[in-house]
């Protein structure tokens, strides 16, 4: 599950080589595979060229201001070495940046903070501390002209020019290869603990997640899962003081008294349970399953969720962000057909449908990611020629070509 | 302040114009006599001033697309504008440009409680959204100063902060979706009303945000709603010296605490403050600072006691901590109180808004003080210090001459200095006309290029709110023709305003 057969991989190690191989591609025409390490390959549509921009060498820390809430860092840096030298002063990347390595295939301590970015991929505190994209205070980058340029800068607050970190965020590296991202971090909770209890119906358990995400208690992680003892059941992270931390979880337990038994898990148990929920874990996909992630309005999620298991269009599945996201598997025999029908299922509730993994082929014909209308894909492939004018940035990679 | 040079052309169809445009929205939706068009001159920033060619009022999304698709056919340009309360001449009218305003557009058109989601017209002033939802301990959280009067419109154009956002994030962290129409006439829905709704295609919604009307005009727009915290006090921390009180404010962030907020007031403010509270602070206190800190009551209870302690650490002379919900409100009068005072001991008052990193306070303070010994001109300061935003307010007298002169320089001065530390031109209140020109300080030409590159995507005719933001204007059709690599300035020798 990688891009079209590739021969050749370059390997820069500044931007400045960066912007001469993409000079000279652009005065060729040709196109480039753009990537961090390549362990997310498998996300996006496959990219016919056969040269590969590897990035992962850009992966020096400028600078780390704990007290400024600020790191600045190649694209090749690590997802595993950011989050190190952060947790080292108690901070942390609050958008909990999956690695899916897990689902891929690949080697998770390679994942970059590039690749999270491009990929805009954001984990289950979505629901509480916000996504990627919230997080991008600036850029630098190359685009598809070798021209080096910069955005953004490294304040929390700026509205000097147009934002166009954001706009590069989640553009799976179809406007321009990044070479460096300044993030705005945060302090990490003090304390954290999970409560687990017996899912009801996924009507009930949204609506309990509804009650809960009314209340002002800091809670970071709503998820309802089968877990691996077989038992459905569901998560509720709270995170904060040590003092208010506690003080939430008797609120809490006041209102889940009536779901029966509780578990507790504290600080450490808790982190390892979410990071399993984090890297979808507990979908247990085969090898040979499509993945799917669903994010629609949470009160839609169960009758879309019953609809499609109806359909067999859900093998597996879980639940995150408080009921608006739904994470699957697909097992069908024609994989083609069930593509369609599943996405069809969605768009009529409103849901965004994207496939996580699939075959090459599969997402080369439909496109791992949903369709969107028209005016709005026409103005996505202006600004894309805006930066890439000769279209040889990851090319197809967000977009089938009619 | 150089703008385009209006098109006589444009300008001599005026009567037709208002004929067409009456014919779409109304016949008292255009404003053309002079008496009534009057007050559209200008925005917050009352220095620019400029007459609109025309003053159209829509009254539905439908209606918006028409007048922009008339007037794109036409070559006349528009100039979007909410409230009016733009602090960078950012709704500043053009005389060749139909000034489009938003306020009939005022309807919150739905609230869902279950999703936190509310939909609302661009028109809609700020603080309705949360007085719609405060039956359901909701609200949106951006709150910028001038809640009371500016529109969320106005709000997602210069992707607005406020006090709130050290802890709860700007306008840009808030918004789910939007509806916008390009200057065409065609119409966009980007997004939606849930989280995620916009993945998996470019992040258009992320910039047009912020993109002061240059882009698009948004007729609808999606809002995240969060529950109102239980409780919120306030700490009010007086220092003997301005470095004592910067240092303060990374210790505070350092420990691990983000306040909901933390503001800086000089002695000048605090003077000129008192005034008006009839309330005297300490002889010693040279600088104070006021943190907010919200959450459940336990929660709050615990961090205030983790900041008392840093600042005392930090050699903080007096600390007051609000224990009722009425001394919170009254601790704060002081810094909502501000500006009004300040504007009681001089004629007039300039203020304006570099970003910078929080370590870097000292050092551009201080350069401040040089800088108002150069220009012979007064100054206080009274900021949002958590996130690094400084407002300079510049004191002089626009009666005397020079003194305005001397006052944007002054400012200009101080946003420079802003840059040189690692800062930007503009934490909030935006580009606008204002620091147009300073942009090259902060961005190379190739920067620069590309941002106008996207505008030409959006807005190819360079119709749509010309002579902001960029100190030079878009040249689409040579940008897809030209190419010069780096170093080599593409339009060194090309007019700037």
């Amino acid at each position: 599950m990688t891009d079209i057969q590739t021969t050749a991989s370059m390997r820069p190690a500044t931007t400045q080589d960066v912007a001469d191989i993409l000079m000279d591609a652009a005065s060729k025409g040709e196109p480039l595979v753009v990537r961090g390490n390549g362990t997310r390959a498998g996300l996006g549509n496959p990219v016919a060229a056969l040269r590969v921009l590897e990035l992962g060498g850009l992966d020096q820390i400028d600078f780390y201001d704990p007290d400024d809430l600020v790191i600045r860092a190649g694209v090749g840096a690590t997802l595993d070495n950011i989050e190190q030298v952060l947790a080292q002063k108690g901070q942390y990347l609050p958008f909990e940046p999956p690695r899916y390595a897990g689902l891929y295939g690949t080697d998770g301590a390679r994942c970059t903070l590039g690749g999270a970015v491009s990929t805009a991929l954001s984990g289950p505190r979505r629901i509480l501390t916000g996504a990627v994209r919230d997080f991008v205070l600036g850029v630098e980058g190359v685009n598809g002209q070798g021209d080096v340029f910069k955005a953004g800068g490294r304040t929390m607050k700026n509205v000097t020019g147009y934002d166009i970190s954001k706009l590069v965020t989640g553009a799976n590296g179809t406007l321009a290869a990044l070479t460096t991202l300044t993030i705005k971090v945060l302090p990490a909770p003090r304390a954290e603990v999970t409560l687990v209890l017996p899912a009801a119906t996924l009507e009930e358990d949204v609506a309990l997640f509804a009650r809960i995400r009314a209340l002002p208690l800091g809670v970071g992680g709503l998820a309802r899962r089968v877990s691996p003892t077989g038992a459905c059941e569901v998560l509720v992270r709270v995170e904060g003081t040590v003092p208010g931390v506690a003080g939430n979880q008797q609120v809490l337990g006041g209102l889940l008294a009536t779901r029966g038994s509780m578990e507790v898990l504290e600080q450490q148990a808790s982190q390892a349970l979410w990071a399993g929920v984090r890297e979808l874990d507990c979908l247990n996909a085969r090898p040979d399953d499509l993945v799917w992630r669903v994010n629609l309005p949470a009160t839609t999620m169960p009758a879309f969720v019953a609809q499609a298991r109806k359909a067999g269009c859900i093998n597996r599945f879980f639940v995150d962000w408080a009921g608006g996201v739904v994470f699957s598997t697909m097992r069908g025999v024609q994989p083609e057909v069930d593509t369609l029908r599943y996405r069809k299922m969605a768009e009529q509730a409103g849901a965004r449908a994207t496939l996580l993994r699939a075959p090459d082929a599969v997402r080369a014909q439909f496109g791992a990611f949903p369709p969107v209308s028209a005016g709005v894909a026409a103005l996505a492939a202006r600004t894309r020629t805006a930066f890439d004018p000769a279209g040889i940035l990851n090319p197809g990679r967000m977009t089938v070509q009619a | 302040m150089q703008m385009p040079e209006p098109s006589q052309a444009i300008i001599s169809q005026r009567d037709a114009l208002a004929q067409g445009l009456r014919q779409i929205v109304g016949k008292d939706w255009v404003i053309s006599d002079d008496a009534q068009r009057r007050p559209y001159q200008c925005d917050g920033i009352t220095a620019y001033m400029a007459m609109p060619l025309l003053v159209v009022l829509p009254g539905s999304a439908a209606e918006v697309q028409a007048v922009l698709r008339f007037c794109n056919d036409r070559g006349v340009k528009i100039v979007p504008r909410g409230s009016g309360t733009s602090l960078s001449g950012g709704a500043l009218p053009l005389e060749d440009g139909v000034l489009l305003v938003t306020s009939r557009l005022c309807n919150v058109l739905a609230v869902d409680e279950r999703n936190r989601v509310a939909r609302v017209q661009p028109g809609v002033p700020n603080i309705k959204i949360s007085e719609a939802v405060s039956h359901l301990g909701l609200c949106y959280m951006p709150d910028p100063s001038s809640q009371l009067i500016s529109t969320i419109g106005g709000n997602v154009a210069e992707n607005a902060g406020g006090v709130h956002c050290l802890k709860y994030g700007v306008t840009a962290n808030h918004i789910l979706g939007m509806q916008a129409v390009l200057m065409t006439g065609e119409m966009l829905e980007l997004g939606g009303a849930y989280l995620g709704a916009a993945e998996g295609e470019l992040d258009l919604m992320g910039v047009l945000t912020g993109s002061e009307g240059l882009l698009a005009v948004v007729t609808e727009i999606a809002v995240r709603l969060e529950p109102v915290p239980e409780v919120a006090r306030v700490i009010s921390m007086s220092f003997a010296s301005v470095e004592e009180a910067c240092a303060c404010v990374g210790a505070i962030i350092g420990v691990g605490v983000i306040p909901a907020g933390l503001e800086f007031m000089d002695r000048k403010v605090l003077d000129a403050v008192s005034v008006l509270i009839k309330e005297k602070f300490d002889d010693r206190t040279a600088a104070l600072l006021l943190c907010e800190l919200d959450g459940t009551a336990v929660e709050v209870d615990a961090l205030v006691g983790v900041v008392s302690d840093v600042a005392r650490g930090q050699g903080a002379i007096e600390l007051k901590v609000s224990t009722t919900e009425e001394e919170r409100q009254r601790i704060w009068s002081s810094r909502k109180l501000a500006f009004s005072a300040i504007g009681k001991l001089c004629p007039d008052y300039y203020c304006t808004d570099g970003t910078i990193p929080r370590n870097k306070l000292p050092e551009v303070l201080n350069k401040m003080a040089d800088m108002s010994k150069k220009y012979g001109l007064d100054y206080a300061n009274c900021f949002h210090a958590g996130d690094g935003n400084l407002h300079p307010i510049i004191m002089y007298d626009a009666s005397k001459p020079g003194d305005l002169e001397k006052a944007e320089e002054f400012g200009a001065d101080v946003l420079i200095a802003c840059v040189d530390a690692g800062g930007v031109l503009s934490g909030e209140h935006g580009i606008g006309v204002e620091k147009r020109d300073l942009m090259t300080h902060q961005f190379t030409e190739i920067d620069l290029q590309q941002q106008q590159m996207v505008k030409c995507a959006f807005d190819p005719k360079d119709l749509l709110n010309p002579g902001k933001m960029f100190p030079t204007l878009c040249r689409c059709a040579e940008f897809g023709r030209m190419h010069v690599h780096n170093g080599n300035l593409r339009f060194a020798d090309i007019p700037r305003f």
